[in-house]
């Protein structure tokens, strides 16, 4: 019962008969899409990227464990998350950063690259919307340290069709490390 | 480095040139120097009741987490028994690491280098080839168990220390036994974790992140701001918008001898908010109705009613514990957070684990009561980790703050440039507070944090 009030809707899954080929109109449009999100959002252009979101949203960053091979498929855990957001939720992350003066965990900003790969597009059986998998390499500098943050993770994407324009309705974003190598999840996956 | 009771660092500098009793300042070169840090992990870390986790992240016999004690990983899992037992997770044999996984389950701890095998409470169970004695005949299997710590449960959380004859769990908690009881303990079922713990990793001194725990109010109207610019505490419409975090600096701070600490914030505004009532004109009963601690609801009030006393429920009902610590790593949060659904209570727990001096793990666990219905706490789970922890967004503000802390500690000039804790209450206890411990009332001030510094400073210059 709790567990079901926690968990994120599972995702359909990504069907080798359902993939669409890398080069079609299709797979190209999906590639703008998370190529131009990078773009915004390493660009600060949140209000903007909040524009790309549905009103049903889910948003999640499930917490990993280091268990042995055979376990491998029980990495991860879906009730306490890193992240675990609604649209609502995104929107205050977003106004906390763009309408206040004191979101100092981004302020001053984080110089950012979000370099997208690995993107592979599937149909989902009876439903219009595109299930995305995608790699995802961020790169964080902040103030004058001589290091980066890196932050790789997988991202499993809903992209549904509204108003003729992708949007992002799920994404779940699962992370290398157990202990993430950076100050805090400030910055948007 | 000199280790007397006065500890000299090896370029001459005595322990007791970098804090000022009198003034209450504490030179920045304490909060991360390499030399201070290993003299924290033996006369603190070693000695003191360490905070490790919850007993309910390991119900069956044979589950185990690894955690950290200090600089030293150690192994917290349920025994055939059924009890709670923490071995140094080293074998005894050559060192290695007896568990590198995170979480799991089994009644055999094998230690893949040799295979010498344990037993989740730390028993040696034997080394392969048992006819050929593996492990020589120099030793007892007594002799060759995992070293075991001494363990205390208390409201469900899971405490250790390596000092086995040193004082009771009781003892460390002290004075602040009387507000804890009122947090983790005010139901027959107790409390459980909703999920295992969050961790990330700051490049900072522990102490940054653990002076600030004890109770620092003041940077939460600068550092937080954002939660009455945008935040939940914004003030409705109907006040006039806009925010002022001052009113939450009211209230009663609570420091004890072992410098366990707590702001017990006032309900009042709320509670007049909720029920359009004068607080002085309502019973406890009443007040606890309209606003329950967090994880609670009005069906559950019978229960906490019947566990405490009428001065424990006066400040349950009034100014109850919101956020504080208890030495030396942890932090606690029992917040009442306005949210469109009504307000909503969050639990949560830190450790904030030393890994050397320029570098901490944040451990995040977020809690309620096993007895909260479930759609209460999957709100109170979300609303916890959309402001707490690893993406917090109170929390991100304080983890980029700590580093430039440490980093400053190393400056040739601002290592010797001084934390200050001169903001004091001057006249302490308000008329009939009912609860024990040192009380300041009014406008938050410095004594919490200043308690933690004269502790941390009695035992880094105890006598071994
Ligand atoms: S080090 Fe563990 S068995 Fe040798
Ligand atoms: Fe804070």
């Amino acid at each position: 019962m709790l567990q079901q009030l926690l968990e994120p809707t599972p995702l359909p899954p990504s069907i080798k008969a359902n993939r669409i080929p890398s080069g079609s109109d299709t797979y190209n449009e999906v590639l703008d899409f998370l190529y131009d999100e990078a773009e915004m959002l390493d660009n600060l252009r949140l209000g903007e990227w909040a524009e790309l979101l549905t009103k049903d949203l889910e948003y999640n960053a499930p917490l990993r464990h280091t268990r042995s091979t055979s376990q491998f498929d029980q990495t991860y855990s879906r009730n306490v998350q890193h992240l675990h957001e609604n649209y609502g939720s995104m929107l205050m992350r977003v106004k906390r950063i763009t309408d206040t003066k004191s979101a100092w965990g981004e302020d001053p900003p984080s110089r950012i690259k979000r370099l997208v790969t690995n993107v592979r597009v599937y149909r989902i059986d009876d439903s219009d919307d595109l299930k995305v998998e995608s790699y995802l390499l961020l790169t964080r500098s902040r103030f004058d340290f001589d290091y980066f943050d890196l932050i790789p993770c997988v991202r499993h994407d809903i992209l549904r069709r509204e108003d003729g324009a992708l949007k992002l309705a799920r994404r779940e974003i699962l992370l290398d490390q157990v202990v993430i190598g950076t100050p805090n999840l400030g910055v948007i996956l | 480095m000199d280790r007397t009771s006065n500890p000299k660092l090896s370029d001459g500098t005595l322990l007791s040139d970098l804090i000022n009793l009198e003034t209450r300042e504490v030179k920045m070169r304490a909060l991360s120097d390499p030399e201070l840090f290993e003299l924290e992990m033996e006369r603190i870390f070693a000695k003191t009741w360490v905070f490790l986790g919850h007993e309910t992240e390991i119900p069956n016999k044979g589950d185990f987490v690894v955690r950290d004690m200090g600089s030293d990983s150690v192994l917290m899992a349920r025994g055939a028994d059924g009890e709670v037992y923490v071995s140094l997770n080293v074998c005894p044999h050559r060192g290695m690491k007896i568990s590198t996984h995170d979480v799991g389950n089994t009644m055999t701890h094998v230690c893949i280098y040799h295979g010498w095998a344990f037993k989740p409470n730390g028993d040696f169970i034997g080394a392969p080839v048992e006819k050929e004695c593996m492990h020589g005949k120099m030793m007892t299997k007594q002799e060759l168990g995992l070293k075991k710590a001494r363990v205390a449960i208390y409201g469900g959380l899971v405490f250790a220390t390596w000092n086995i004859e040193g004082p009771s769990f009781e003892d460390f908690l002290g004075d602040a036994k009387w507000y804890f009881d009122t947090l983790w303990c005010r139901t027959d079922k107790g409390m459980e974790v909703l999920g295992p713990p969050q961790r990330f990793t700051i490049r900072a001194n522990w102490k940054t992140a653990c002076e600030q725990s004890a109770s620092d109010g003041f940077h939460v109207l600068t550092l937080h701001r954002w939660l009455s610019e945008v935040g939940p505490y914004r003030k409705p419409g109907s006040e006039g918008g806009g925010g002022d975090l001052t009113p939450e600096m009211y209230g009663t701070e609570v420091y004890t001898a072992h410098a366990h600490t707590m702001r017990c914030i006032e309900l009042d505004r709320k509670i007049r908010r909720l029920t359009g009532k004068d607080p002085s004109e309502l019973s406890i009963k009443e007040k606890l109705e309209a606003l329950p601690p967090p994880g609670i609801t009005p069906e559950m009030l019978p229960e906490v009613l019947r566990r405490f006393s009428d001065d424990q429920l006066r400040v349950m009902a009034w100014r109850p514990p919101q956020v504080g610590n208890f030495f030396p790593n942890g932090l606690f949060e029992f917040v009442y957070i306005p949210s469109p659904d009504g307000v909503i209570g969050v639990m949560a727990l830190h450790a904030y684990v030393p890994k050397g001096p320029d570098k901490l793990e944040f451990v995040n666990w977020i809690l309620a009561e096993k007895d909260t219905p479930p759609d209460l706490k999957a709100k109170m789970l979300r609303l916890g980790v959309q402001l707490l922890g690893t993406s917090g967004m109170v929390e991100q503000d304080d983890s980029d703050t700590w580093p430039h802390q440490t980093l400053a500690a190393k400056g040739a000039v601002s290592k010797h440039i001084t934390m200050k804790y001169q903001s004091m209450y001057e006249n302490n206890r308000l008329e009939g507070w009912p609860g024990p411990g040192d009380v300041g009332d009014g406008f938050t001030k410095d004594d919490t944090q200043w308690r933690w510094w004269e502790y941390w400073y009695e035992l880094m210059t105890a006598e071994n």
